[in-house]
């Protein structure tokens, strides 16, 4: 134990004082902000300011209804969320009563010129085909046109209203719309919206994903770097295989967890004045306490699965490049378990996600995500653990056999039935 | 005193290919043992059974009177011939961290180190990076880790491969200073100059198999003295005498090999009927001699 001990230690001051290290977890939430932050900041810039519109129509009044709809604030509902924090667009209509072809072509022209932001084409003909047109010099801003066709919608009805004598009040009321709020059942209470909880999901489990192979690969390497430079014979001196497995497994695996911490502590401090000041995509993120302590369980079962898996791959190459070629067997199930997220994403109680997410080497992916998206009976998740237990048992005495044999060879890279003799020597 | 190490009839295959096949001897306490042979004899592979990298598949390893047992890696420092240390480690950190290894507390595993790269003249590179060092300073700190911990058994593999003659001096002082301490130390190695000058006893061994073991000295005077070293005028014409079983000439100068059995007085008697002898010394053979004798014999 006392050996373990050292060599864990080693393990992970080495690798948490190296300067990559500390590059790395600095990097990633300043990537992650940057990511989130400069699109929304660019959207802003884009879309704040004046837009000069002219309404082109047979019908005055309606093109000034229209005008007088885009100057209201829209529904907050409206399609996609998110959109507290743009700014507001100031509209300046014009009305141009000349349907003709050679006006058509002078407003084109002032689109082109970028005198005027764009034309809506509201004559009769378009409004009894039910289809508008708005020509912009701009690639089409989503924004902008939703608040085109929900001004567009509301007149025409509130148009048509009126000539059904319903006016005033009466037709606001009608006119007002329904906001729709997805709202997640949670042990019997309400929780966050669904779209909230399916960002969340794939965002963790892309996390999950990304650290179990980076510190799995990480794993590897160091067997390989162990390997190459002849420590290991001076190291199975006084430890045993087993001890410096165990040693560098923990040590790697401490470091992942410390990363991640780190992390989190970022995201954290970053959604809190997030969430006062603007409500941004993180703070948007809704992280409940089960889902977090899922994740740490999940990314240490999953970690110890598939490091096994990548210590043992380590023992029987010589260099890195032999270990791509190597490398497919614990690639491969975690790959595939991130392109079966979508069942359990869909359906997170039907039979056919219970039995993926059942299966050892898909759990931490598939596990986590029907906790996040629904959180399944509790037998489920300690019958899933259970399972990946027994697997991550079973992997570590086959890898560590694989591994003290391993370590000791050089040069030609083993064949299957050589790896089955391997597991013979060992025994 | 005790024998430090018994092997009885240990024996390792790795598939058909048999490393170390029925090796018996016996390491006393407080000597210099070589472990000799040519390269792919199965020196490693014993070595590495020696002290649990691997465990024989028949036969017996004691150390120190008792059956091997991991807790009795304690005592034992081993330099292995494959050796490397982690290049991003700093030197110091790196002593350190064997050191406790091997079972020292952090404090002393330091002093000891700090000592160490003292002697070795390593003092101001204690804080640099290993891979800043040249290769033969990374040597001296192998070496020093594999005696951090003051093992009273000292096994070294190769221990001077790549060694400039400097540091092999130091090192050759520091083992001969262990050896008057009364540490017992195996080295193995096919360079025989080394064996000859330093081992008390040796074990040769070849394709897994001990060919020859035991007392330095006496495995010599067992060969008799049937070597002739020959200075003439003339020409003794020695390659077609009976006596001889093999001959190195130089022109006036020749090194004989005399058949088992033979006179080296006859042979002198024939040497005088044909030239004039101005030396004639009977000789043992050395070990390099013996060394290609014993492994041609048995290829």
């Amino acid at each position: 134990m006392h050996n373990v001990w050292t060599l864990v230690q080693r393990e992970y001051l080495e690798r948490v004082r190296s300067r990559s290290f500390v590059i790395f977890t600095l990097l990633m939430p300043a990537l992650m902000a940057a990511s989130v932050l400069i699109p929304e900041k660019l959207a802003e810039m884009n879309s704040g300011g004046e837009q000069q519109i002219v309404i082109v129509a047979n019908d005055p009044q309606l093109a000034v209804a229209v005008g007088k709809q885009l100057g209201k604030p829209r529904p907050k509902s409206a399609l996609y969320g998110g959109e507290a924090n743009r700014a507001p667009v100031v509209y300046t209509i014009q009305v141009d009563t000349d349907t003709s072809e050679a006006e058509g072509d002078r407003l084109r022209q002032q689109v082109s010129d970028g005198r005027i932001t764009g034309v809506l084409w509201l004559t009769n003909d378009a409004l009894a085909q039910h289809e508008v047109t708005y020509s912009t010099r701009e690639a089409a801003d989503f924004s902008q046109s939703v608040d085109l066709q929900i001004a567009v919608a509301t007149a025409v009805t509130r148009r048509q209203l009126e000539q059904k004598g319903i006016s005033g009040a009466e037709a606001e009321a009608m006119l007002t719309p329904i906001d729709l709020n997805t709202v997640r059942i949670e042990k019997g209470k309400e929780g966050a919206s669904g779209t909230t909880v399916f960002i969340t999901a794939f965002a963790m489990v892309m996390l999950l994903y990304g650290v179990v192979m980076i510190y799995g690969m990480a794993v590897m390497r160091s067997v390989i770097e162990e390997k190459s430079t002849r420590i290991l014979e001076v190291l199975l001196s006084s430890v045993t295989s087993k001890e410096l497995l165990a040693g560098k497994i923990l040590g790697v695996g401490a470091v992942g967890l410390t990363q991640i911490l780190v992390w989190v502590l970022f995201a954290a401090l970053f959604s809190v004045p997030g969430l006062l000041v603007a409500k941004s995509f993180l703070g948007e993120l809704h992280i409940p306490v089960m889902g977090m302590v899922a994740f740490a369980v999940f990314f240490l079962l999953g970690y110890l699965l598939y490091s096994s898996m990548y210590a043992a791959i380590g023992s029987m190459v010589n260099t890195e490049h032999e270990a791509q070629q190597m490398q497919w067997p614990a690639m491969l199930p975690i790959v595939f378990a991130v392109f079966l997220m979508n069942v359990p994403i869909q359906h997170p109680s039907s039979t056919i996600s219970f039995w993926l997410s059942m299966i050892p080497f898909f759990a931490p992916i598939l596990m986590l995500v029907r906790i996040l998206i629904e959180q399944p009976p509790l037998w489920q998740i300690v019958l899933c653990i259970a399972i990946m237990l027994a697997t991550i048992y079973g992997l570590l005495g086959l890898s560590s056999r694989i591994y003290r044999v391993g370590i000791l060879m050089y040069g030609k890279r083993p064949t299957l039935p050589e790896i089955r003799r391997w597991l013979k020597y060992a025994g | 005193m005790a024998d430090v190490v018994e092997l009885a009839g240990i024996r390792k295959s790795y598939d058909h290919f048999v490393a170390v096949d029925d090796l018996s001897f016996v390491i006393r306490a407080g000597s210099v043992y070589g472990l000799l042979g040519p390269n792919g004899a199965g020196k490693t592979s014993t070595i590495r059974m020696m002290i649990g990298i691997t465990m024989p598949d028949d036969g017996e390893v004691r150390l120190f009177g008792e059956k091997f047992h991991r807790s009795q890696l304690g005592r034992v420092g081993y330099l292995p011939e494959e050796r490397g240390l982690y290049k991003r480690m700093k030197v110091l950190d790196h002593l350190v961290f064997l050191g406790r290894l091997h079972g020292l507390s952090e404090h002393e595993a330091r002093r000891r180190s700090l000592a160490w790269c003292k002697r070795l003249q390593l003092e101001e590179w204690a804080h640099k990076k290993v891979e800043e060092l040249s290769k033969g300073m990374q040597q001296k700190i192998q070496f020093a880790a594999a005696l951090l911990h003051e093992p009273d058994l000292i096994i070294m593999d190769e221990p001077f491969a790549g060694l400039d003659p400097a540091n092999a001096l130091t090192l050759k002082d520091i083992l001969i200073e262990l050896k008057k301490s009364g540490k017992t130390i195996l080295f193995s190695t096919h360079r025989m100059d080394q064996v000859e000058r330093l081992c008390d006893a040796i074990c040769l061994i070849d394709h897994g198999r001990a060919l020859l073991e035991g007392d330095l000295a006496k495995i010599k005077a067992s060969y008799g003295k049937n070597h002739v070293q020959m200075q003439y005028d003339g020409d003794p014409r020695l390659e077609e005498c009976p006596l001889v079983q093999s001959i190195n000439n130089y022109g006036n100068y020749v090194e004989v090999r005399l058949k088992p059995g033979a006179d080296a007085q006859q042979l002198l008697r024939l040497a005088t009927e044909r030239a004039r002898i101005s030396r004639f010394e009977l000789l043992e053979p050395s070990l390099e001699e013996i060394f290609i004798e014993q492994v041609g014999n048995h290829a």
